[in-house]
């Protein structure tokens, strides 16, 4: 063993070089693997949830962009909860946590999701079919009637917000009491804040200037007695009445709808896209599904082909160097076999030699991009979602895999080494 | 009568350097070595020497001929056994002082050992025994490039000793010395031959050498003379 680390140093900037190619290779591939590993942990999470309900959403709404910002009536949700084969609705709103800043409306880019309040529909019996209940880190999530004011907190709000079982949380201007706080998910929960559907639609409507004259309006004339109204000229109690027809209930963005047990969600979704498609866009589990995967998969190609493009030059330079070393070595390999070394032990003293160069190489790329992502991530987890999930078997792989590349790339040179005719090699000087 | 070693009859071995240019190192020699003897093999430049020692140490193949190592039919023996008795039956004494330069002294030495197939701590015994009937007890633990020319010689020759071979070969091993530390390095083996009953055959066109030698060989373009 320390015959190898002394032929390493031999030629100690030869073998630096091969050793920085190979850290650098196996920087980006730890680098990169964390960022595929946290994407695929979040992006499954979703998937899972996704494929879990069959979403609806009011027609004149983009899904990939969210754009379009139309309402679903609730009577619309009422009549497909009565759709053949659908067990309940759960109506929806999602609003970000925090109103946008006038002086930064792009605001900054995040990786994953932003900050979200949540609207949950306490009054449905509505479940997500993957994802029925959460586990809680403290406290407990919200239930049928609790009071308005009471919200639920992912780990990620908690953590940013100092947040505690108990705490208020000034949200928009508004007071509410943290009573639980979800366990960490590592997907889009952990950037939540539920809260009853009532309280995010009185937000929400808060946040839109049209839905917040409307609902003006309506609260005047909700004011206004019978018998004052009858007063009123006919044109204006008409024109008042209108008003009156808004309704809170009807604030919603989109729904999730559970299906009942041993019917086919596909089949369900059709049937309501069939009865209700000048109305509500009807997204299915399955096709959802495939939506994301073909996303990730693109994403996932595109970070592993790089990191391998990485480690390929690096296992390159493993082979030059070795040829080099061996081409030098020539007349000592002669010696060792005419003092009785097999073939085998000559190729396998070079093979590990390689896979040393590898080893070393390997553990000082993930030694430094540890470090990168542990500095980036703590810096990240201030401004939202860590970009990195450093997992502890990844990072063993990382290290076997630097040592197999380096063995791979060692055998051939090895091999070639102890088959080398003595005669030759001893008259090499 | 003492054991016969070395049984070699009519060995032939050519080069084929071009498809029209062969060289034709042996054309037939034959050699006997018996157990004790402290042999020569002589000649001018080119006449197989060389080529000769390297087919006795199995580090070549001859073209043709009988060849029985210590009582071992090496020309039926299977191709990947050559290292194994390379390692246990022949020590090897190469005209540069054949040291692996990353080694210290005694680490050269116990690499041979393993080859031969011993456990960590009889190398390691081995080889400071040999060094110190070498003389080297103080320089065990240098690299080569630390050792004066005649000093790894001496490593070189207890490396060769290690495996306790039925015979060593050497090639010119006084070839790179001046002539005072070529004398020393001789007597030594003479002293091994004569005190041990170490059987050697050498090859080498150094008079004084060969005149030190009970027999000697000689060849001459490719065949005995």
């Amino acid at each position: 063993m320390m015959e190898i680390f002394r032929n390493m140093f031999r030629r100690k900037g030869r073998t630096i070089l091969t050793v920085t190619g190979i850290a650098v290779g196996i920087f980006a591939f730890t680098v990169m693997g964390s960022m595929a590993l946290r994407f695929n942990k979040m992006i499954s999470g979703g998937k899972r949830f996704i494929t879990g309900q069959i979403t609806l959403m009011p027609k004149g709404t983009d899904f990939a962009t969210g754009t379009g910002g139309a309402l679903l009536p609730l009577d619309v949700l009422m009549r497909v909860a009565k759709v053949d084969g659908v067990q309940a609705v759960g109506a929806s709103v999602e609003i970000a946590l925090k109103e946008i800043d006038p002086d930064d409306p792009i605001g900054g880019a995040s990786f994953g999701v932003p900050p979200t309040i949540e609207g949950m529909d306490l009054a449905s019996s509505y479940e997500n079919r993957n994802w029925k209940t959460m586990d809680m880190k403290a406290g407990r999530m919200l239930a049928k009637d609790d009071a308005d004011t009471n919200i639920a907190v992912g780990y990620t709000i908690a953590a940013d917000n100092d947040l505690e079982v108990g705490d208020k949380f000034k949200i928009r201007g508004k007071d509410f009491d943290v009573v639980g706080i979800v366990d960490q998910t590592l997907t889009g929960p952990d950037q939540y804040v539920f809260m009853p559907l009532k309280s995010a639609r009185e937000l929400l409507i808060a946040s839109n200037p049209f839905l917040k004259s409307l609902k003006e309006r309506s609260d005047e004339v909700a004011s206004i007695s019978d018998a004052d109204l009858a007063k009123l000229p006919e044109a204006t109690r008409q024109q008042l009445l209108q008003a009156k027809s808004f309704k809170l209930e009807d604030v919603t963005q989109m729904a999730a709808v559970s299906w009942e047990d041993g019917q086919d969600p596909d089949v369900v979704s059709n049937r309501i896209k069939d009865q209700f498609k000048d109305e509500v866009l009807v997204l299915s589990p399955t096709k959802l599904g495939e939506t994301i995967d073909k996303a990730s998969a693109v994403f996932n190609a595109v970070i592993l082909g790089s990191a391998v493009i990485a480690l390929i030059v690096g296992g390159f330079s493993i082979i030059n160097t070795m040829i080099m070393s061996i081409s030098e070595r020539k007349r000592e390999i002669g010696i060792k076999k005419a003092i009785g070394a097999s073939n085998r032990s000559v190729a396998t003293d070079f093979t590990l030699e390689a896979g040393v160069i590898g080893i070393v190489g390997g553990l000082i790329g993930l030694g430094i991009g540890t470090l990168a992502i542990v500095l980036i991530n703590h810096k990240t987890a201030q401004s939202g979602a860590e970009i990195f999930l450093l997992s502890p078997t990844f990072m063993i792989s990382v290290v076997l895999f630097s040592f197999v590349l380096g063995i791979i790339a060692g055998v051939l040179p090895a091999v070639r080494a102890s088959r080398m005719n003595v005669v030759d090699a001893i008259r090499e000087l | 009568m003492s054991k016969t070693l070395i049984h070699a009859v009519g060995l032939k071995k050519h080069y084929q350097l071009t498809k029209s240019n062969a060289v034709h190192a042996l054309r037939g020699v034959s050699i006997d070595v018996q157990e004790g003897d402290f042999s020569a093999i002589i000649g001018p430049s080119g006449c197989g020497k060389s080529t000769l020692l390297h087919i006795l140490g199995l580090l070549d193949k001859p073209d043709e001929g009988e060849y029985t190592l210590d009582g071992i039919d090496v020309m039926k023996m299977k191709n990947g056994d050559a290292n194994i008795i390379r390692a246990k039956k022949l020590g090897f004494i190469f005209q540069g002082f054949n040291l692996i330069p990353t080694l210290t002294a005694k680490e050269n030495v116990m690499q041979a050992g393993k080859y031969g197939g011993m456990s960590m701590k009889q190398r390691k015994a081995r080889a400071e025994e040999l060094l110190n009937l070498m003389g080297l007890q103080d320089r065990m633990d240098h690299k080569p490039n630390e050792l004066s020319g005649g000093q790894q010689q001496r490593v070189a020759i207890a490396r060769a000793l290690v495996n306790r071979p039925a015979i060593i070969l050497a090639d010119e091993p006084t070839g790179e010395l001046d002539s005072a530390t070529s004398l020393e390095i001789i007597e030594l083996l003479k002293k091994l031959n004569r005190e041990n009953n170490q059987t050697f055959l050498m090859v080498t066109h150094n008079m004084e050498v060969a005149n030190a030698c009970k027999k000697t060989i000689q060849l001459k373009d490719g065949l005995n003379a």
